[in-house]
């Protein structure tokens, strides 16, 4: 579970660079004014890189927080 | 490149000092990571600058490029798709795929592709665009079996043909390969219907970063070498010259020697737009000039300066050239079939790019011809590349008379005349060409992009002095360029006192050295503007000696400095005899130049 945080949180870095990293693990779409569709695209596509996981399914489209999307990954078990 | 490692790249702050570049991505769709793609290929090329790439509004390719041509910048790269052309192209649409929507729809894209031309061809754009074709398959709009091609896509594709062609010829006005494209994204490989659909954006990220990764050197073409030097035995032809004799080697498709015949096509090709050949042959010199008498020959003995055939080392051979050309060793490239002879003009000449010529390999050798066209491309051929092997004979024609005459009279002997073209606007790209290539004979190594080269000559008072040369061994073409500004309170038509002048830039070509153009043009400066003293931008660069030399006769004490203001006192006291025939043109815009000065 740390592993797939701290991996998420360097995806979370990338995507948004100007963001405090202490800020992510309560990160959710409603708290993060540049969470927007196109960012979440973006942090897709990283998070679809870094851990290796088909992100084009509704579980990862719809996820709206830093835990939510945690706790996706640690589902999809050892490869991410 | 994968993705995060683009972010990463983004994310590098610009070192402190450095220079901002301003990028116009224009395009319909949602930029997305084509942005982020073009943006870390931008870091690649240029690192430490600042990057800033610029775009515009989703689904309004001619109002984005409108706008970046109005504004300006570094580089406009345009990358248009079906859809931006008529969005029924698109997969976002749905207004129907009836045969008469399909008329509408050509008669629509003809429209747009005669908009967007007539914006890249606006007498304003000075920034360079990269524009990169529609990349996507269309969609099934014609029902036709398998493997059949539409008379509709037919007719929108030479329409999409007849704009790129029509544009290709506009000033400044790139187009990306669709070969290369291919090479390196398969079309296949390139639609994410799902991305297009959900977000705007057509593109794989193998897509994105293909395209973005050929956009930048289309758009900042790196600089391409200049001479190529190749061996003859088992390269140029098939076989020992010494044992054949010069009609026992061949170079066509009977002799099964066909790759040497392409070989030498290529490089008559090259020689043709510029580029420096040269030979440098393990062989009898009498041998090798029977040879190149041989009427079939297709790389003609005019095309090719100097011959060294002999029995000495290769390496000795290229340094020879070297010095003949007068050109750097990271700018040439040596050709051999034989890796130990690579290796020893590697070892010699580390700089030199040492390539195998493999006779027995046709791929390797298509390879190579591939290889040597894109080290040796340029964007623009100009009458300068053409004169450039003219004018070495003529300077190595010049130094061996030189060495038998006395100086001035040998210079007095030359009938040289001297064309100072005087202008207060930008001009061609040749006079830009020479600033941003020159390094020896060269003010302060300032490199301009075009926009500010254009922005340069939008100050008060700038002007520029293009220098062209011919003498009796031949003309050089355009050599020389010296810019500055000239105080602005004298323009445009007041007398008074003798003019300020501070010159920026000034660059003299190293084929036009020894014959005291640097001396003319400053003359004919001095005496123009009255002045009792000029300024100079001066600094000392890694290679800029020549000029430092040239400064180094007039200053009094110590080295010339940056920043150097020079009496024309100490310029009259060491300027040599002068033997010149002076023609002065002059091109001015709305300021009347010729005023300026008295």
């Amino acid at each position: 579970m740390d592993n797939v945080r701290e991996k998420l949180t360097q995806c979370f870095s990338l995507a948004f660079p100007k963001i405090d990293p202490g800020r992510f693990p309560e990160a959710r779409v409603e708290n993060l004014s540049e969470w927007d569709s196109l960012a979440h695209v973006r942090l897709l596509t990283l998070i679809g890189e870094e851990f290796a996981v088909d992100v084009d399914r509704e579980k990862f489209e719809s996820a709206t927080s830093f835990q939510e999307l945690a706790g996706h990954l640690v589902e999809e078990g050892p490869a991410a | 490149m994968r993705y995060g490692e683009a972010l990463r790249i983004n994310a590098q702050p610009a070192l402190e000092g450095s220079r901002k570049r301003d990028i116009h991505l224009v395009c319909g769709f949602t930029p997305l990571h084509f942005e982020t793609y073009l943006q870390a290929h931008l870091n690649l090329h240029f690192p430490g600058d600042e990057i800033c790439v610029h775009t515009g509004l989703f689904n309004d390719l001619e109002g984005n490029l409108r706008r970046a041509c109005e504004t300006g910048s570094d580089g406009i790269v345009l990358a248009i798709e079906w859809s931006d052309l008529d969005a029924r192209l698109g997969l976002r649409a749905s207004a129907g795929w009836a045969a008469r929507t399909l008329d509408d729809i050509l008669a629509q894209v003809e429209e747009k592709t005669k908009r967007l031309e007539a914006l890249l061809a606006a007498p304003g754009r000075a920034t360079p665009v990269a524009l990169i074709a529609p990349a996507l398959a269309l969609p099934p709009l014609v029902n036709l079996p398998p493997g059949q091609c539409s008379p509709f896509e037919l007719q929108l594709r030479a329409t999409l043909a007849t704009f790129v062609s029509r544009v290709c010829g506009l000033s400044g006005v790139r187009i990306v390969s669709d070969h290369a494209l291919a090479a390196s994204s398969p079309p296949p490989a390139r639609a994410n219907p799902k991305l297009d659909l959900s977000a705007g954006f057509p593109y794989t990220l193998p897509h994105a970063d293909a395209a973005a990764a050929l956009c930048v050197p289309c758009l900042f073409p790196a600089e391409s070498a200049k001479g190529i030097i190749t061996d003859l035995d088992d390269t140029l032809w098939k076989g020992i010259l010494g044992d054949a004799g010069s009609e026992g080697v061949t170079w066509s498709l009977e002799g099964k020697s066909q790759a040497h015949a392409l070989y030498q096509q290529l490089l008559a090709s090259l020689a043709g737009s510029g580029v420096l050949v040269a030979v440098a042959s393990k062989n009898d010199p009498a041998l090798v000039r029977e040879a190149f008498a041989r009427p079939d020959i297709l790389l003609q003995p005019s095309q090719v300066f100097p011959v060294e055939a002999g029995w000495g080392a290769k390496s000795a051979s290229v340094a020879r050239i070297l010095k003949a050309w007068n050109i750097g060793a990271d700018a040439v490239v040596f050709v051999d079939d034989s890796p130990m002879e690579l290796a020893e003009v590697k070892e010699k000449h580390p700089q030199v790019e040492c390539l195998r010529f493999t006779p027995d390999d046709p791929a390797a050798i298509l390879e190579l011809l591939y290889r040597l066209r894109s080290r040796f491309g340029k964007s623009e051929v100009r009458e300068e590349d053409r004169l450039r092997l003219a004018s070495l004979r003529a300077s190595a024609a010049l130094e061996e008379a030189h060495s038998s005459e006395a100086p001035a009279d040998f210079l007095a002997g030359l009938d040289a005349r001297l064309t100072l073209e005087f202008a207060n606007v930008a001009g061609d790209g040749r006079a830009l060409e020479l600033v941003n290539k020159t390094n020896q004979f060269n003010l302060n190594g300032r490199r301009f992009t075009e926009l500010e080269w254009e922005s340069y000559f939008r100050q008060p008072g700038a002007f520029a002095i293009t220098v062209s040369y011919e003498d009796r061994f031949g003309p050089l073409g355009r050599i020389a360029v010296l810019a500055g500004r000239l105080a602005a309170e004298r323009m445009p038509e007041e007398s008074g006192p003798a003019v300020q002048c501070q010159v920026d830039v000034w660059v003299m070509s190293c084929r036009a050295f020894s014959r005291h153009i640097e001396f003319q043009v400053l003359k004919r400066l001095y005496e123009k503007l009255g002045a009792g003293n000029i300024e100079f931008a001066f600094e000392t660069t890694p290679r800029n000696g020549p000029i430092e030399a040239f400064f180094g006769r007039m200053v009094t004490a110590g080295r010339p400095r940056q920043g150097l203001e020079l009496p024309a006192a100490d310029f009259e006291r060491t300027c040599p005899p002068l033997f010149h025939q002076v023609i002065e043109k002059w091109t001015t815009s709305e300021k009347n130049l010729r005023s300026a000065f008295p």
